[in-house]
């Protein structure tokens, strides 16, 4: 009797032993996924994803505070100038592979709750970096991201936020020749009566405030970060 | 040229950046298509000799476009009639894509008007103005062919196959450069755009530019070309651009709304107009949505500024009054504006 103690105590030490090199806890995961992001290591964030998933985790838990945390640690070291555009697009591209895992898990409810918003480059511009960063920032914002990608025309901007009942709309651009295409998708939000639902804000380094303000934009801003905060005020 | 030397100058030089644009003075006045312009090097340089007439400058230089490398390259160029084309299609897809650069012949395509349009207009200007060659740096090159943003992951990731198609196109600039030097140009303007801290630290520039560059710089020099760079980024690389490449000319831009990004009077009091004619820094939006009466006051202030921080430092005419980048080519752009810059400049920049 004594001896089966003996071997079923040291079978479930060596069970738990194993248990845990294979379950994390759940500060163990959310940590995964952060240093996945800070790091950029890809493999990493969808092993941290299928993780949190298998252990139970809320999926929004692990995404808000593994990959967003993550996140907006690259993006105030990026801000303070300790790590430059290679590493905060390689962490971008870790959130979204984990992402990928994590947004199909949230309950309906919860995802219909999230605020949502497009994001484009203005049609004849291709330059799409800033627009990528203020996306990224947007989703690890908390927000419903849809991003029309470059060289959007202004009809399908403006279509897009009327049918996915978007709250704001983000335009970039990088050159000067295109920036009134941005007052095209205002005129364009005003004529189809879509106007006042919507925060439109713009970036890009030829744009400024008074830009912004002489096109009937709400905001114009240089820093992603920057303009999260603003939104997260204003809407 | 007593700007440049440092010597007793009259007054500051002034050159906004008008490459383009010129294309309009073309044809009697009524101008021919950016497409035109820019695929004959005939077209091509009447419009830099008909600007200099037209608006009497102290400096030519032969800026085309930032696609002119990327589409000899084999990227698709979506050409615009009346504004600056653009790669629409880069050829990179895989890490595999950057072993298979090539040199092209650089006799064809775009590089081969932009060099025989620098020889054209470098010949009709000779002894007028300070005429200069442009062409892309390796790392703009390969991102305007490759994408940015892909380039930008590739480096952190696969650095070793970044550097093959950096060395390739290294080439391509070294025999472009040595074209250059037989067209008598007396400058050879640089555009290494990349060196921005928006974009990369001082160790990723270090390892994916600084040193190709300062290979072509050498090249530069010795194919008897003064060293000339543009860079209109926000937070440019200024010890590394200025400091170390010592550049005869350093053209730059300025953005008020970015914290850390230099004016003209800081640049000057941080000694980088000590050894180096610098450019800069008229915001080229102006030149567009911006009026007589508004682009003359910039103008006048800025030659206020630039003066007082030249006569702090003990500096002659160190700074040459021009638009942080290029004059928009667009249709849209007010020639009245560009004369303004110059008479202004000639009236407000004079020296005592």
């Amino acid at each position: 009797m004594f001896s089966v103690l003996i071997v079923t105590t040291e079978y479930d030490r060596l069970a738990y032993q194993t248990h845990r090199r294979v379950c994390l806890s759940k500060e163990e995961i959310l940590n995964k996924l952060s240093d996945a992001v800070v790091t950029g290591k890809i493999d990493q964030a969808k092993a941290g994803a299928k993780e949190a998933l298998a252990a139970k985790m809320e999926a929004l838990t692990a995404i808000n505070e593994g990959l967003v945390k993550g996140m907006s640690i690259v993006g105030d070291r990026y801000a303070a100038h300790q790590v430059y555009l290679p590493q905060v697009l390689m962490s971008a591209h870790t959130m979204y592979a984990g992402l990928d895992i994590l947004l199909p898990a949230i309950p309906k409810a919860q995802a219909d709750n999230m605020t949502k918003c497009t994001v484009a480059v203005v049609e004849g511009d291709v330059h799409d970096i800033g627009k990528n960063i203020v996306k990224t920032m947007l989703t690890a914002g908390g927000y419903d991201c849809i991003d029309l990608g470059k060289d959007v025309p202004t009809e399908k901007i403006v279509s897009t936020a009327e049918k996915e009942k978007v709250k704001i709309v983000a335009l970039s651009t990088l050159m000067t020749p295109t920036m009134d295409g941005m007052k095209d998708v205002v005129d364009g939000l005003v004529e189809s009566g879509y106007r006042s639902k919507v925060k439109v804000c713009i970036g890009g380094p030829p744009t400024s405030p008074a830009f912004a303000k002489e096109i009937g934009a709400d905001h114009r801003d240089s820093n992603a970060q920057d303009c999260v905060a603003w939104l997260k005020k204003a809407v | 040229m007593a700007a440049i030397t440092n010597e007793k100058a009259d007054r500051l030089p002034v050159y906004p950046i008008a490459c383009g644009v010129n294309r309009k003075l073309l044809n009697g006045g009524k101008g021919v298509s950016y497409r035109d312009w820019c695929h004959d090097p005939k077209l091509f340089a009447q419009a830099f000799i008909e600007g200099q007439k037209y608006f009497d400058f102290d400096m030519a230089i032969g800026l085309m476009d930032l696609s002119v490398m990327a589409g000899d390259l084999g990227a698709h160029v979506r050409m615009d009639e009346q504004n600056t084309p653009f790669v629409d299609k880069h050829i990179v897809n895989s890490l595999e894509d950057y072993e298979k650069f090539e040199v092209p012949d650089i006799k064809k395509g775009r590089s081969g008007v932009l060099i025989e349009g620098t020889r054209l207009f470098s010949k009709a200007l000779a002894g007028q103005v300070i005429t200069a060659g442009f062409l892309e740096g390796p790392l703009l090159a390969l991102s305007q062919t490759a994408g940015a943003e892909r380039m930008f992951m590739d480096m952190f990731t696969d650095p070793s196959a970044i550097h093959k198609a950096l060395k390739v196109i290294t080439d391509y600039d070294a025999e472009m450069v040595k074209a250059f030097g037989t067209t008598g140009c007396n400058g050879l303007c640089w555009d290494y755009l990349w060196a921005n801290y928006s974009c990369l630290g001082d160790a990723e520039y270090g390892e994916f530019e600084a040193p190709y560059a300062q290979k072509l710089n050498k090249l530069t020099g010795e194919n008897g070309m003064a060293l000339a760079i543009h860079n209109c980024a926000d937070l440019p690389h200024l010890d590394t651009q200025i400091t170390k490449f010592k550049p005869a000319i350093y053209s730059m831009a300025y953005y008020p709304l970015i914290p850390g990004s230099p004016s003209a009077s800081e640049v000057i009091e941080k000694g980088y107009a000590d050894n180096c004619l610098v450019g800069g820094q008229i915001d080229p939006q102006l030149f567009i949505r911006g009026t007589v009466e508004k682009i003359s006051k910039v103008t006048s202030d800025l030659c206020h500024e630039v003066k007082t921080a030249l006569c702090k430092r003990g500096l002659n005419g160190r700074y040459c009054i021009a638009s942080g980048c290029e004059v928009p080519p667009d249709i849209n752009t007010k020639l009245e504006n560009i004369k303004a810059v110059v008479d202004v400049t000639k009236k407000e920049g004079r020296l005592n």
